[in-house]
């Protein structure tokens, strides 16, 4: 068990990093730690750094629908907060227990994201501490804004090897007069079918979402929007997945239909986010994790072990993305030392294959 | 002039052939231009066809150590693309083909060439567009789009260029070819896609884009709506969104404007308006109906004079037409326009539009407003005379004010344009040294020779920290 330090202001943060760098110490990142059974497994780093203690909303612009907060505030607390004067951080993925540092750094979007686009889109500024201390900001807390290469957008899904996110001002929306749920019971490939003529016939429906027997499909609008498409009728949104591993696929759009079609074949459970061509697979043995690996990429797509146990995670990238030595070139540019969550920057693992 | 010497020009004509590496003199002045008033220095011109060719070219600059500008259609306003020192020039303005269009994702991958109104000509007939839409759409190109990350009045609902970008092939300073992105969402590793769109043309040169498309939206409405002062109308915006209706696109222009547009479109405007905002709603009847309803609901309790509604398709293009040929109109006016880009909370929309109407007074100069209210994103516009010293003088002076005076309420210095030559000495304003050298230190990531639009973006020093600014004149190495 490593020691965890938790610094109460960033200037504090900043020197923990600092001396990590100074010594060649790994550091692990901890937010809400709802997301970190993730990476290669290695032996934990000798310290931790928690975010817990940045965790200050430092201001909402209601009028201007922006929100600037620390990256330890808990997701559950901004969004109560943002709640109380009818907006919301649409594009945020939630997990029970996650905090706005960790939603960024893993890049987990909500499950409306075939309308309001995914939580990236979402980061306006962002305040990081670089591996080796020093504390930028990059963006800006205007709704546009392109001033300046975008930092924000690199650091969104980086796992936090770039840097810790101190503080980031976001784009807001207005929470939704009305909304509804539609559902459809069926198999695969009737609903598949049905979800993808809905997905061109709605205007922008905020989420079409095919499962094992069952297609919900999101509408957000004024009441007279609000009625049940041919073939469903009104229901519940659906259930959160009940497996405890998961990878995450990409593939294009249109071949996410034969790729669910490949996970009933695998009798996996999924959720798959047509119109995005995002997946969520329930798998549990390195055999699934293989399995749905060789699916994604034979539609053209990729799966990685996003929440799993460490027997899960031998190779939980897959075959490396063009561009790793430029990615490389980047880290050593905001943490020189490599002191950052050793193991969750993918050109580790490519190096140690290599 | 600097040259390039004979033996580089025979490399770039081995790979090119001779017609399209061109050297003389008179084809050199015409590539050290773009849509900003400054002229630079062109010391090469290449015209590639083809992503080989390109990499070819900067394999062979990389080689010779020479420095390379990409160039889309040159229609840039913030001198992102004007060479400086003899730099070469490589154009990506033949690169015209639309490769694929898929209908159903939907998306498309095209050339850097091909103009952005073109790729939403050709998917017209499957209702489908592309949103970015800046106001130089028939002339700017894709891959000067995404170099700026560029806007228009249609991002209000639906986001800048970034949003719509799924992925690109690029061509590093080295000559690699790298495809980053695609139709698959959010690959394993850094969103290198989402860092390369806003570069500059100094991350590399981008041969492929798969641009996002988007389809038409059932129902629109468009509302003109007149002011009696532009304080009303500012007002008007930001309660719009303050009440948490987004507009597709929600335009201000002053009087000034109404009139210049009004005698060279003839739209109807009322030109006694103080100010005019054109709002426009889309998506299914029900919600434009609502939406509609409470723009004109806001925009009454605001003070406005009228509220006309677009009776058809051919009223709506009109109006349209009067925004997008706003900044021609000002050629009735002055024979050259300086225009700013700045974004300011849209909060504080009505105060930073009063503070630049002082500016132009305080410096005896005309300027003018149309601009992407919704968020914020103004367009002050200096029309003026570049025959005329004292002018010229004043027009730097006061554009410096209106940059300061944006910045100082928490504004950004650019929201579309870019920074690229005009306004790379204000990065301080926004940016502390630690930030700027930061980015510096990303960009070499990319280019560690510092060979691919070299002294764009970032201001002399930015990486030691000793900064070297000249905010508020003509960038050094060019000249009006």
């Amino acid at each position: 068990m490593s020691a965890v330090r938790t610094p109460a202001t960033r200037e504090e943060l900043a020197e923990l990093l600092r001396a990590a760098s100074a010594e060649g110490t790994p550091v692990g990142i901890r937010g809400g730690g709802s997301a970190s059974r993730r990476g290669p497994v290695t032996d934990p780093p000798a310290r931790a750094i928690s975010t817990a203690g940045l965790a200050r909303i430092l201001s909402h612009e209601p009028a201007d629908l922006t929100v600037t907060v620390e990256a330890g505030c808990p997701l559950g607390e901004l969004q109560a907060a943002l709640a109380a004067r009818g907006q919301t951080w649409m594009q945020a993925g939630a997990r029970p227990g996650a905090t706005v540092g960790g939603v960024l750094s893993t890049a987990a979007s909500s499950h409306r994201r075939l309308r309001y686009g995914p939580v990236r889109d979402s980061l306006l500024q962002v305040v990081l501490a670089t591996g080796d201390g020093r504390i930028i900001s990059a963006g800006g807390k205007t709704v546009k804004g392109v001033a300046g290469y975008d930092i924000p957008r690199l650091v969104v899904g980086a796992l936090g090897t770039l840097g810790v996110i101190v503080e980031v001002t976001l784009k807001l929306w207005p929470v939704p007069a009305s909304s509804g749920w539609f559902t459809a019971t069926g198999d695969v490939a009737r609903l598949a079918e049905l979800g993808e003529a809905l997905r061109r016939e709605l205007h922008l429906p905020a989420a079409v979402l095919l499962e094992p027997g069952r297609l919900s499909v999101e509408v957000i609008g004024p009441p007279a929007d609000l009625v049940p498409p041919d073939g469903m009728a009104a229901g519940d949104a659906p259930a959160a997945p009940a497996w405890d591993a998961e990878m995450t696929v990409g593939v294009p759009p249109t071949r996410l239909p034969a790729l669910a079609a490949d996970l009933e074949a695998l009798g996996l459970p999924y959720v798959a986010e047509l119109g995005v061509g995002t997946c969520r697979v329930g798998v549990a043995t390195p055999g699934h994790v293989a399995a749905v690996r060789d699916t994604a990429i034979a539609h053209e797509g990729h799966a990685v072990v996003a929440d799993a146990p460490p027997e899960l995670r031998d190779d939980p990238w897959g075959p490396p993305p063009p561009g790793v030595a430029l990615m490389g070139r980047l880290r050593d540019a905001f943490d020189p030392a490599h002191i950052l969550n050793p193991g969750l920057f993918i050109g580790d693992a490519v190096r140690s294959v290599a | 002039m600097a040259t390039i010497p004979l033996s580089a020009v025979d490399r770039f004509r081995d790979i090119l052939g001779t017609d399209r590496v061109l050297e003389q003199h008179t084809e050199r002045l015409l590539y050290g231009k773009d849509g900003s008033i400054a002229e630079g220095d062109c010391g090469l011109v290449l015209l590639c066809e083809t992503t080989d060719e390109v990499s070819a070219c900067m394999r062979a600059a990389h080689e010779l150590g020479l420095p390379v500008v990409p160039r889309g259609s040159g229609t840039g306003l913030a001198g992102g693309a004007i060479p400086l020192d003899g730099s070469v020039v490589l154009s990506v303005a033949r690169m015209r083909r639309v490769i694929s269009v898929d209908p159903e994702t939907p998306c498309a991958w095209v050339e850097p060439g091909v103009l952005n109104l073109d790729v939403t000509t050709g998917v017209r007939h499957l209702g489908l567009h592309y949103a970015p839409d800046p106001s130089s759409q028939a002339a700017c190109s894709i891959g000067g789009n995404v170099a700026t990350n560029a806007g228009g009045p249609h991002c209000l609902a639906s986001g800048v260029t970034s949003q719509h970008i799924l992925g690109m092939e690029i061509v590093l300073p080295d000559g690699e070819v790298l495809t980053v992105g695609g139709p698959a969402p959010d690959p394993p590793g850094y969103d290198l896609r989402g860092f390369i769109v806003g570069g500059e043309g100094t991350l590399g040169v981008v041969t492929k884009v798969c641009v996002r498309l988007m389809r038409d939206a059932p129902t629109v409405t468009t509302l003109l709506v007149d002011f009696p002062s532009v304080t009303s109308a500012g007002a008007a915006v930001r309660d719009v969104i303050a009440e948490g209706v987004i507009p597709a696109a929600m335009e201000m222009m002053d009087r000034t404007m109404v009139r210049a547009v009004e005698q060279f479109v003839h739209a109807g405007l009322p030109v006694d308006s103080a100010a005019l905002l054109l709002v426009e709603v889309d998506g299914t009847p029900a919600q434009v109906a609502d939406q509609a309803a409470a723009v004109e609901r806001i925009c009454r309790d605001s003070g406005a004079a009228s509220v006309r509604t677009a009776r058809d398709e051919a009223e709506r293009a009109l109006f349209w037409k009067a925004r997008k040929n706003a900044f021609g109109a000002v050629a009735r006016i002055a024979p050259n326009y300086y225009l700013h880009d700045c974004v300011v909370p849209r909060t504080r929309l009505v105060e930073v539009l009063e503070n630049i109407a002082a500016i132009g007074e305080r410096h005896g100069l005309i300027i003018m407003n149309v601009f992407h209210a919704g968020d914020g994103n103004l367009h002050p516009l200096i029309a003026f005379d570049r025959r005329d010293p004292v002018q010229v003088e004043k027009v730097f002076a006061a554009g410096k004010d209106i940059i300061e005076a944006c910045v100082a309420v928490g504004g950004t210095l650019s929201g579309e344009h870019g920074i690229g030559l005009e306004k790379r000495d204000y990065m301080p304003l926004q940016f502390a040294p630690l930030d700027l050298d930061a980015q510096c230190r990303a960009r070499e990531a990319f280019d560690p020779d510092g060979r691919l639009n070299p002294r764009k973006v970032l201001p002399a020093g930015a990486k030691c920290g000793e900064l070297i600014l000249d905010a508020g004149s003509l960038p050094e190495g060019t000249w009006l």
